[in-house]
């Protein structure tokens, strides 16, 4: 824990925005990771048992879940276009010099692709929710 | 790769050292190309069935009407779909546990027993789950009917 106040604290003050990035790619990871292992479950039951895959599709209209989704395409899309900047770099090493671009290129992408998706969800759900 | 000329500096592009650990080269390798793949399977997953359907438009009819019902014939589009989410479980399933790997190992690794544990866990977790979701791919959806 100590360890990894250090790396925060540190990171911001040495490294910048490459180090905020990521962290925010293990963090969007993990949790990716964590709903991915729900849904599949609740996928799953659609074969061994579709009233629980009710319930859980049910579940998911709820406030919080809807809230919850915004996170998820927040951390979707922002994960999958600084994974392919990483990706892209990594298996391209002359692309390196456009290190500082590429950042910035992929949070823009990150913003137009996941603001639009975020706001027609965040509608979906409202309209849903005062009906 | 030898010399390569980049702009006005000049650097040595060395290639990746051959295979000191042949499993954690091929996981970076995976990491990248299924990471390529999956940025266009999960987020096209993503914005059909949150955007173009609608979360609060999923219901189980819809997830039996794409799969298919279990025990009975599958259409060539149904096909489609298991194949596409069962490519997608996979690789998501493999990218999201080495992920989780990395990360256990660089902030809990050098405990030896504690990351043992949470990774069998996580493993076993990941891993039935992947199993289940694969059988009902397979198998298809059960009509509520």
């Amino acid at each position: 824990m100590e360890g990894l106040m250090t790396i925060i604290k540190e990171g911001w003050r040495y490294k910048g925005a490459g180090n905020i990035m990521w962290m925010a790619h293990r963090i969007s990871g993990l949790g990716i990771m964590f709903f991915l292992v729900l849904h599949v479950f609740g996928m799953s039951m659609s074969f061994f048992n579709p009233q629980l895959h009710h319930i859980m599709l049910e579940t998911y209209k709820t406030p919080l879940f809807a809230v919850g989704e915004l996170f998820l395409a927040a951390c979707l899309v922002f994960h999958a276009m600084n994974g392919t900047r990483i990706a892209l770099l990594e298996l391209r090493p002359q692309w390196w010099l456009q290190q500082k671009k590429a950042t910035q290129y992929s949070l823009l992408a990150a913003v137009v692709i996941g603001l639009p998706m975020i706001v027609i969800m965040a509608m979906a759900s409202i309209s849903h929710l005062v009906k | 790769m030898s010399t390569q000329s980049l702009g006005r500096t000049v650097r040595t592009v060395k290639p990746i050292p051959q295979a000191r650990n042949k499993f954690e080269r091929a996981m970076w390798v995976f990491m990248r190309y299924s990471g390529l793949a999956l940025t266009f399977l999960a987020l096209s997953h993503f914005g059909f069935q949150h955007i173009v359907i609608g979360t609060h438009n999923i219901t189980t009819e819809q997830t039996v009407q794409m799969w298919g019902e279990s025990g009975k014939s599958i259409s060539l589009n149904q096909l489609a779909w298991r194949t596409y989410y069962m490519a997608i479980l996979g690789l998501a399933m493999l990218h999201g546990l080495n992920g989780v790997r990395q990360v256990a190992w660089d902030y809990i690794g050098n405990n030896k027993g504690l990351y043992t544990l949470f990774m069998g866990v996580v493993a076993v977790l990941s891993v039935v789950v992947t199993i289940l979701g694969a059988l009902a791919l397979i198998f298809g959806a059960t009509s509520m009917k």
